[in-house]
Protein backbone atom coordinates (compact mmCIF):
# COMPACT_ATOMS: atom_id res chain seq x y z
CA UNK A 1 0.00 0.00 0.00
CA UNK A 2 2.42 2.68 1.08
CA UNK A 3 4.95 1.06 -1.92
CA UNK A 4 2.30 2.37 -4.41
CA UNK A 5 1.81 5.24 -3.11
CA UNK A 6 5.01 6.53 -3.63
CA UNK A 7 5.03 5.52 -7.25
CA UNK A 8 4.76 8.81 -9.35
CA UNK A 9 9.04 10.12 -8.69
CA UNK A 10 8.80 11.90 -12.23
CA UNK A 11 6.69 14.29 -11.47
CA UNK A 12 8.33 15.01 -7.98
CA UNK A 13 11.54 17.65 -7.75
CA UNK A 14 13.92 17.74 -4.53
CA UNK A 15 14.96 20.93 -3.54
CA UNK A 16 18.02 21.72 -1.91
CA UNK A 17 18.97 25.70 -1.28
CA UNK A 18 22.74 25.30 0.04
CA UNK A 19 25.31 28.22 0.38
CA UNK A 20 28.50 26.97 1.14
CA UNK A 21 27.68 23.76 2.11
CA UNK A 22 30.63 22.12 -0.02
CA UNK A 23 31.36 19.71 2.87
CA UNK A 24 27.67 18.11 3.35
CA UNK A 25 25.77 19.17 0.42
CA UNK A 26 27.24 15.90 -1.77
CA UNK A 27 26.44 13.52 0.82
CA UNK A 28 22.92 14.60 1.09
CA UNK A 29 22.81 14.63 -2.73
CA UNK A 30 24.32 11.27 -3.35
CA UNK A 31 22.16 9.90 -0.11
CA UNK A 32 18.65 10.84 -1.96
CA UNK A 33 19.89 9.40 -5.20
CA UNK A 34 20.88 6.26 -4.18
CA UNK A 35 17.78 5.57 -2.34
CA UNK A 36 15.66 6.99 -5.02
CA UNK A 37 15.54 7.94 -8.69
CA UNK A 38 14.39 11.46 -8.74
CA UNK A 39 14.96 14.48 -9.63
CA UNK A 40 17.39 16.25 -7.18
CA UNK A 41 17.84 20.19 -7.94
CA UNK A 42 20.60 22.24 -5.94
CA UNK A 43 20.06 25.90 -5.56
CA UNK A 44 23.34 27.68 -5.52
CA UNK A 45 22.74 30.50 -3.25
CA UNK A 46 25.96 32.24 -4.66
CA UNK A 47 28.09 29.80 -2.65
CA UNK A 48 31.73 31.27 -2.48
CA UNK A 49 33.09 27.68 -2.36
CA UNK A 50 32.84 24.50 -4.71
CA UNK A 51 29.27 23.66 -3.78
CA UNK A 52 28.26 24.09 -7.13
CA UNK A 53 30.29 21.66 -8.68
CA UNK A 54 29.97 19.30 -5.76
CA UNK A 55 26.28 19.43 -6.56
CA UNK A 56 27.16 18.63 -9.62
CA UNK A 57 29.06 15.84 -9.94
CA UNK A 58 26.72 13.78 -6.93
CA UNK A 59 23.96 14.26 -9.73
CA UNK A 60 22.16 17.09 -9.03
CA UNK A 61 20.60 19.62 -11.01
CA UNK A 62 22.68 22.69 -9.83
CA UNK A 63 20.61 26.60 -10.28
CA UNK A 64 23.62 28.70 -9.67
CA UNK A 65 22.28 32.65 -8.70
CA UNK A 66 24.26 35.27 -9.66
CA UNK A 67 24.23 36.72 -6.19
CA UNK A 68 23.05 35.93 -2.79
CA UNK A 69 18.94 35.81 -2.38
CA UNK A 70 18.85 34.35 0.88
CA UNK A 71 17.49 31.26 2.30
CA UNK A 72 13.43 31.98 0.99
CA UNK A 73 14.75 33.44 -2.44
CA UNK A 74 17.16 30.18 -3.19
CA UNK A 75 13.86 27.80 -2.26
CA UNK A 76 11.70 30.16 -4.68
CA UNK A 77 13.95 29.64 -7.54
CA UNK A 78 13.51 26.16 -6.90
CA UNK A 79 9.99 26.19 -6.90
CA UNK A 80 9.53 28.72 -10.00
CA UNK A 81 11.86 26.01 -11.57
CA UNK A 82 9.71 22.79 -10.36
CA UNK A 83 6.80 25.12 -11.62
CA UNK A 84 8.48 25.56 -14.93
CA UNK A 85 9.34 21.91 -15.62
CA UNK A 86 6.14 21.08 -14.46
CA UNK A 87 7.39 18.79 -11.41
CA UNK A 88 3.81 18.00 -9.64
CA UNK A 89 5.12 17.79 -6.02
CA UNK A 90 8.55 19.27 -4.39
CA UNK A 91 9.75 18.44 -1.26
CA UNK A 92 12.31 21.06 -0.23
CA UNK A 93 15.45 19.98 2.30
CA UNK A 94 18.43 21.03 4.06
CA UNK A 95 21.81 21.05 2.52
CA UNK A 96 23.65 20.58 5.88
CA UNK A 97 22.92 17.00 6.00
CA UNK A 98 20.24 17.40 9.14
CA UNK A 99 17.36 15.75 7.20
CA UNK A 100 17.13 12.17 6.24
CA UNK A 101 16.82 10.88 2.69
CA UNK A 102 14.20 8.21 4.25
CA UNK A 103 11.97 11.18 5.19
CA UNK A 104 11.02 11.76 1.64
CA UNK A 105 8.46 8.72 1.63
CA UNK A 106 7.02 10.08 4.70
CA UNK A 107 6.65 13.85 3.47
CA UNK A 108 5.08 12.54 0.42
CA UNK A 109 2.49 10.27 1.55
CA UNK A 110 -0.66 12.87 2.96
CA UNK A 111 0.11 14.69 -0.52
CA UNK A 112 -0.10 11.57 -2.55
CA UNK A 113 -3.01 11.02 -0.86
CA UNK A 114 -4.76 14.50 -1.53
CA UNK A 115 -4.70 14.79 2.66
CA UNK A 116 -3.41 18.40 2.45
CA UNK A 117 -1.33 20.70 -0.14
CA UNK A 118 1.53 21.28 2.07
CA UNK A 119 3.92 18.57 5.14
CA UNK A 120 6.23 19.80 7.09
CA UNK A 121 8.73 17.58 8.35
CA UNK A 122 8.14 19.15 12.50
CA UNK A 123 10.90 18.33 14.79
CA UNK A 124 9.84 20.90 17.41
CA UNK A 125 11.99 19.45 20.72
CA UNK A 126 14.79 20.81 18.59
CA UNK A 127 16.03 24.07 18.80
CA UNK A 128 17.34 26.33 21.58
CA UNK A 129 15.50 28.19 24.58
CA UNK A 130 15.99 31.52 22.44
CA UNK A 131 14.13 29.50 19.63
CA UNK A 132 11.57 27.93 21.57
CA UNK A 133 10.47 31.20 22.87
CA UNK A 134 10.76 33.23 19.29
CA UNK A 135 8.40 30.22 17.85
CA UNK A 136 5.65 30.28 21.02
CA UNK A 137 5.76 34.30 20.53
CA UNK A 138 4.86 33.97 16.90
CA UNK A 139 2.63 31.31 16.35
CA UNK A 140 0.57 33.83 19.01
CA UNK A 141 0.56 36.14 16.86
CA UNK A 142 0.07 35.03 13.56
CA UNK A 143 -2.64 32.36 14.42
CA UNK A 144 -0.79 29.49 12.48
CA UNK A 145 -1.39 26.72 15.08
CA UNK A 146 2.37 25.14 13.63
CA UNK A 147 4.96 23.49 16.10
CA UNK A 148 7.78 23.27 14.06
CA UNK A 149 7.61 26.82 12.15
CA UNK A 150 11.48 27.28 10.59
CA UNK A 151 12.07 23.27 9.25
CA UNK A 152 13.35 23.06 6.19
CA UNK A 153 11.78 19.48 5.30
CA UNK A 154 8.22 20.33 3.66
CA UNK A 155 6.77 19.09 0.83
CA UNK A 156 4.74 20.94 -1.15
CA UNK A 157 1.99 19.89 -4.21
CA UNK A 158 1.35 21.98 -7.29
CA UNK A 159 -1.36 24.30 -5.70
CA UNK A 160 1.48 25.40 -2.83
CA UNK A 161 4.33 25.80 -6.00
CA UNK A 162 1.87 27.50 -7.77
CA UNK A 163 1.33 29.96 -5.28
CA UNK A 164 5.10 30.05 -3.83
CA UNK A 165 6.41 30.69 -7.31
CA UNK A 166 4.27 33.92 -8.16
CA UNK A 167 5.51 37.27 -7.34
CA UNK A 168 3.52 38.01 -4.35
CA UNK A 169 6.02 35.49 -2.03
CA UNK A 170 9.56 37.17 -3.49
CA UNK A 171 9.86 39.81 -1.02
CA UNK A 172 9.71 37.34 1.67
CA UNK A 173 13.06 36.79 3.62
CA UNK A 174 12.71 33.70 5.41
CA UNK A 175 10.66 30.37 4.38
CA UNK A 176 9.05 30.31 7.88
CA UNK A 177 6.05 32.50 9.02
CA UNK A 178 5.84 34.84 5.24
CA UNK A 179 5.10 31.73 4.02
CA UNK A 180 3.21 29.58 6.18
CA UNK A 181 1.10 32.47 6.42
CA UNK A 182 0.95 33.15 3.11
CA UNK A 183 -0.31 29.09 2.49
CA UNK A 184 -2.69 29.84 5.71
CA UNK A 185 -4.09 32.85 3.78
CA UNK A 186 -4.79 30.89 0.76
CA UNK A 187 -7.14 28.35 2.54
CA UNK A 188 -4.35 25.80 1.60
CA UNK A 189 -4.11 22.61 4.40
CA UNK A 190 -0.73 22.51 6.00
CA UNK A 191 -0.02 19.15 8.42
CA UNK A 192 3.00 18.37 10.34
CA UNK A 193 4.47 14.77 10.75
CA UNK A 194 6.85 14.49 12.72
CA UNK A 195 10.22 13.56 11.98
CA UNK A 196 13.65 12.39 13.56
CA UNK A 197 16.58 14.91 12.44
CA UNK A 198 20.54 14.25 12.66
CA UNK A 199 22.02 17.65 14.17
CA UNK A 200 23.82 19.38 11.89
CA UNK A 201 26.99 17.90 10.53
CA UNK A 202 27.97 21.09 10.21
CA UNK A 203 27.93 25.09 9.76
CA UNK A 204 25.49 26.39 11.99
CA UNK A 205 21.80 27.63 11.61
CA UNK A 206 21.53 30.83 9.37
CA UNK A 207 18.73 32.51 10.79
CA UNK A 208 19.48 31.93 14.52
CA UNK A 209 23.68 33.06 13.95
CA UNK A 210 24.34 35.65 16.24
CA UNK A 211 22.45 38.05 18.56
CA UNK A 212 22.28 40.66 15.57
CA UNK A 213 20.76 38.40 12.98
CA UNK A 214 18.23 37.04 15.52
CA UNK A 215 16.88 40.64 16.42
CA UNK A 216 16.48 40.99 12.57
CA UNK A 217 15.14 37.88 12.34
CA UNK A 218 12.67 38.78 15.04
CA UNK A 219 11.53 42.62 13.65
CA UNK A 220 10.74 41.67 10.75
CA UNK A 221 8.69 38.18 11.17
CA UNK A 222 7.03 40.46 13.45
CA UNK A 223 5.92 42.47 11.28
CA UNK A 224 5.30 40.33 9.06
CA UNK A 225 2.83 38.69 11.90
CA UNK A 226 0.86 42.50 12.42
CA UNK A 227 0.53 43.24 8.79
CA UNK A 228 -0.96 40.11 8.51
CA UNK A 229 -2.79 40.01 11.79
CA UNK A 230 -6.40 40.64 11.22
CA UNK A 231 -6.77 38.44 8.21
CA UNK A 232 -6.39 35.31 10.16
CA UNK A 233 -8.03 33.24 12.41
CA UNK A 234 -7.15 30.68 14.61
CA UNK A 235 -6.28 27.32 12.67
CA UNK A 236 -6.70 24.23 14.78
CA UNK A 237 -3.95 22.27 14.85
CA UNK A 238 -3.63 19.05 12.35
CA UNK A 239 -1.32 16.25 13.15
CA UNK A 240 -1.43 12.97 11.45
CA UNK A 241 0.36 10.33 13.64
CA UNK B 1 20.39 93.43 1.69
CA UNK B 2 17.08 92.80 2.35
CA UNK B 3 16.06 89.27 3.25
CA UNK B 4 14.03 88.94 0.03
CA UNK B 5 17.55 89.25 -2.19
CA UNK B 6 18.82 86.52 -0.06
CA UNK B 7 15.61 84.53 -0.35
CA UNK B 8 15.80 85.20 -4.05
CA UNK B 9 19.20 83.83 -4.85
CA UNK B 10 19.00 80.77 -2.91
CA UNK B 11 15.60 80.21 -4.48
CA UNK B 12 17.31 80.68 -7.91
CA UNK B 13 19.85 78.39 -7.45
CA UNK B 14 18.24 75.77 -6.09
CA UNK B 15 15.81 75.82 -9.02
CA UNK B 16 18.48 76.54 -11.53
CA UNK B 17 20.44 73.63 -10.35
CA UNK B 18 17.28 71.35 -10.47
CA UNK B 19 16.20 72.25 -14.08
CA UNK B 20 20.48 71.78 -15.31
CA UNK B 21 19.84 68.02 -13.89
CA UNK B 22 16.40 67.97 -15.44
CA UNK B 23 18.36 69.63 -19.34
CA UNK B 24 21.00 67.21 -18.60
CA UNK B 25 18.80 63.81 -18.46
CA UNK B 26 20.75 63.08 -15.14
CA UNK B 27 16.95 62.41 -13.81
CA UNK B 28 14.64 60.18 -15.19
CA UNK B 29 11.97 62.07 -16.70
CA UNK B 30 9.38 60.41 -14.09
CA UNK B 31 11.01 61.84 -11.38
CA UNK B 32 11.96 65.15 -13.61
CA UNK B 33 7.98 65.86 -12.91
CA UNK B 34 8.20 66.25 -9.15
CA UNK B 35 11.65 68.10 -9.64
CA UNK B 36 10.09 70.53 -12.15
CA UNK B 37 7.15 71.02 -9.39
CA UNK B 38 9.36 71.53 -6.63
CA UNK B 39 11.72 74.17 -8.53
CA UNK B 40 9.03 76.45 -9.45
CA UNK B 41 7.80 76.26 -6.03
CA UNK B 42 11.21 77.03 -4.65
CA UNK B 43 11.49 79.77 -7.45
CA UNK B 44 7.97 81.30 -6.14
CA UNK B 45 8.45 81.42 -2.86
CA UNK B 46 11.98 82.92 -2.97
CA UNK B 47 11.08 85.64 -5.27
CA UNK B 48 8.02 86.85 -3.38
CA UNK B 49 8.45 85.02 0.31
CA UNK B 50 5.08 86.97 1.29
CA UNK B 51 3.23 84.46 -0.06
CA UNK B 52 3.97 81.95 2.70
CA UNK B 53 3.18 84.89 5.01
CA UNK B 54 -0.17 85.39 2.82
CA UNK B 55 -1.43 81.82 3.15
CA UNK B 56 -0.18 81.15 6.70
CA UNK B 57 -2.52 84.33 7.87
CA UNK B 58 -5.45 82.49 5.69
CA UNK B 59 -5.03 79.22 7.33
CA UNK B 60 -4.78 80.49 10.53
CA UNK B 61 -0.93 79.57 11.58
CA UNK B 62 0.34 82.34 13.56
CA UNK B 63 3.92 82.17 12.83
CA UNK B 64 4.15 81.83 9.33
CA UNK B 65 7.57 80.00 9.07
CA UNK B 66 6.15 76.76 10.87
CA UNK B 67 4.20 76.72 7.47
CA UNK B 68 6.98 76.49 5.67
CA UNK B 69 8.32 73.50 7.40
CA UNK B 70 5.61 71.72 7.82
CA UNK B 71 4.92 72.02 4.25
CA UNK B 72 8.62 71.63 3.55
CA UNK B 73 8.86 67.92 5.86
CA UNK B 74 5.74 66.62 4.75
CA UNK B 75 6.84 67.03 0.88
CA UNK B 76 9.96 65.22 1.61
CA UNK B 77 8.44 62.29 3.48
CA UNK B 78 5.75 61.42 0.69
CA UNK B 79 9.10 61.66 -2.09
CA UNK B 80 10.97 59.15 0.60
CA UNK B 81 7.87 56.79 0.80
CA UNK B 82 7.46 57.18 -2.93
CA UNK B 83 11.38 56.38 -2.96
CA UNK B 84 10.84 53.49 -0.87
CA UNK B 85 7.74 52.18 -2.51
CA UNK B 86 9.75 52.36 -5.74
CA UNK B 87 12.84 50.72 -4.55
CA UNK B 88 10.59 47.77 -2.90
CA UNK B 89 9.32 46.85 -6.79
CA UNK B 90 13.09 46.73 -7.63
CA UNK B 91 14.02 44.76 -5.23
CA UNK B 92 11.33 42.45 -6.68
CA UNK B 93 12.46 42.71 -10.04
CA UNK B 94 15.65 42.07 -9.28
CA UNK B 95 14.99 39.13 -7.22
CA UNK B 96 12.80 37.74 -9.75
CA UNK B 97 15.49 38.13 -12.42
CA UNK B 98 17.99 36.51 -10.64
CA UNK B 99 16.17 33.71 -10.56
CA UNK B 100 14.98 33.51 -14.01
CA UNK B 101 18.88 33.71 -14.66
CA UNK B 102 19.54 30.25 -12.04
CA UNK B 103 16.83 28.89 -13.97
CA UNK B 104 18.36 29.28 -16.83
CA UNK B 105 21.89 28.56 -16.22
CA UNK B 106 20.15 25.29 -14.74
CA UNK B 107 19.05 24.22 -17.96
CA UNK B 108 22.25 24.19 -20.36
Amino acid sequence: MQKSLILNYESLVILIPAKNEVNTVGKVVSAIKARFAISVVVIDDASTDKTASVARAAGAIVLPLPFSLGAWGAMQTGLRYALKRGFKTAITMDADGQHKADSIPILLAPIALGQCDVVIGAYPQRGSFLRRTAWFFFRQLSGVGLEDLTSGLRAYNHYAIKLLASPAATLLDYQDMGVLILLHKAGLQIIEKPILMYPRIDGHSRIFSSWWAVSQYMLHTGILCLAQFQHIKHSKKCHIK
Amino acid sequence: MSYQVTSAILGLILASTILWLIRRDYLYSRHAFWWLLIAMMVMLLGIFPKIIDWLAAHLGVNYPPTLLFILGIGMILIKVISIDLHQSSLEKKVRRLAQRLAMLEGEK
